[in-house]
C-alpha cells in the first residue's frame, strides 16, 4: 500500500476493504463444534440403545464426555496461538461457554443429589399404587437441553450463522417436548439437537475455513 | 457545510491501518501488515504517527521466543475514526 493523497470515494472504499478483511479473518476452524457434536450425539444414541434394548454397558457412556475435555482443551489452545487477532467478543464468547461447561455439571450433579432422596420414593410410589413414574432422572434430559440451547442460540445470532441459531432452537423445543415424552425419545432428541446445533454447523465452519485457507495460500 | 478530515487518518496506510483495528479488539503487527499489504517499514512508520497522536496502543511482547507487536485503538482513535467518518459523509452526494 502506497502513500499517496486520497479522494473521499478511495477513502470509504479502503474503510469497507478493511473492516471486510478484517470479519473475514473470524472464521471458526469448526473443529470444536464437530468434537462436541459427534461425542453428544453418539453418547446419547448408546444411551437410547442401552434403555431400548435392556443392555448395559461395562462403563458409563457419559464418561467419554468428560474425556473429550481434553482434547478440547489442546484445540482452545492451538487456536489461540494460530490466531493473530483478538475480536470485540471473543472474551465473551469463551466465558459463554465455560458458563455452559459449568451449567452442564451442575446440572448432572444437582440431579444426582435428586435421584438419590427422591428416586426411592417414587418406586415405592409405583410399587403401592401400581401406577409407573419416571424417576427423577428422565428431567435431566430437558434441563440439559435447554443449557445446550443457551450458549449455542447466543454464538448463533452474534455470528449470523443461521444455522447453529437454528440448531439451538431445536434444542428448546427438544427441551419441551422431552417433558412429555419417555426418557429413550429424549435420548434420541439429545442426540439429534446435538447434530443439528453443533456437527452440522462445526462441519459447515470447517469447509469455510478450509476453503479461507486454501484461497490465502 | 464541509468538515474538514483529520490528516492523522486522512492517508491510505493509516486510514487502512484504523479501519482495521476498529473492527477487532487487538491485532498482530503481522495480522496488520498481511491484511494491508504494506512493507513492514512503512508500516512501522505509519503505526507510529498513529501512536503518537494518541489513536493507537502498542504492547510489544514476546511469543515463542520471537518479539511480537500487538495494535489496539484506544478510545481517543475510535473518536476520531468516528469524527472522520462522519466528515466524509458531508462529502459524499446525497
Amino acid at each position: 500500500m502506497q502513500e499517496k493523497e486520497l479522494t473521499e470515494k478511495e477513502s470509504l472504499f479502503i474503510i469497507q476493504q478493511m473492516i471486510s478483511r478484517a470479519k473475514n479473518d473470524f472464521v471458526d476452524t469448526g473443529i470444536g463444534p464437530i468434537l462436541w457434536g459427534t461425542v453428544i450425539t453418539f453418547c446419547s444414541l448408546v444411551q437410547a440403545a442401552q434403555i431400548h434394548y435392556q443392555f448395559n454397558l461395562p462403563f458409563d457412556i457419559w464418561f467419554l464426555a468428560l474425556l473429550a475435555i481434553l482434547p478440547q482443551i489442546y484445540i482452545s489452545i492451538r487456536e489461540k496461538r494460530e490466531r493473530k487477532a483478538k475480536g470485540w467478543d471473543d472474551d465473551v464468547m469463551s466465558y459463554v461457554w465455560i458458563c455452559f461447561g459449568v451449567g452442564v455439571f451442575l446440572i448432572n450433579f444437582i440431579n444426582n443429589v435428586q435421584a438419590r432422596e427422591l428416586n426411592h420414593v417414587l418406586r415405592e410410589y409405583t410399587k403401592l399404587t401400581g401406577n409407573p413414574v419416571s424417576s427423577i432422572w428422565s428431567y435431566a434430559t430437558c434441563y440439559l437441553l435447554f443449557v445446550f440451547g443457551f450458549p449455542t442460540i447466543i454464538t448463533g445470532a452474534s455470528r449470523k450463522f443461521k444455522i447453529m441459531t437454528f440448531g439451538g432452537i431445536f434444542c428448546w423445543a427438544s427441551a419441551i417436548a422431552a417433558a412429555f415424552l419417555p426418557t429413550k425419545i429424549d435420548f434420541l432428541l439429545m442426540a439429534l439437537s446435538a447434530t443439528l446445533a453443533w456437527l452440522i454447523p462445526g462441519i459447515i465452519l470447517e469447509r469455510k475455513y478450509r476453503a479461507q485457507k486454501n484461497a490465502n495460500v | 457545510m464541509f468538515k474538514e478530515l483529520d490528516p492523522i487518518l486522512h492517508s491510505q496506510l493509516r486510514l487502512a491501518v484504523m479501519s482495521l483495528l476498529i473492527g477487532v479488539k487487538e491485532a498482530e503487527f503481522t495480522f496488520i501488515k498481511e491484511k494491508t499489504g504494506s512493507t513492514a517499514g512503512n508500516l512501522s512508520v505509519q503505526i507510529s504517527k498513529l501512536k503518537e497522536a494518541g489513536y493507537v496502543d502498542v504492547l510489544k511482547q514476546f511469543k515463542d521466543n520471537y518479539p511480537l507487536t500487538i495494535c489496539k485503538i484506544t478510545p481517543a482513535g475510535i473518536k476520531a475514526f468516528e469524527a472522520y467518518v462522519k466528515a466524509l459523509q458531508s462529502y459524499l452526494p446525497k
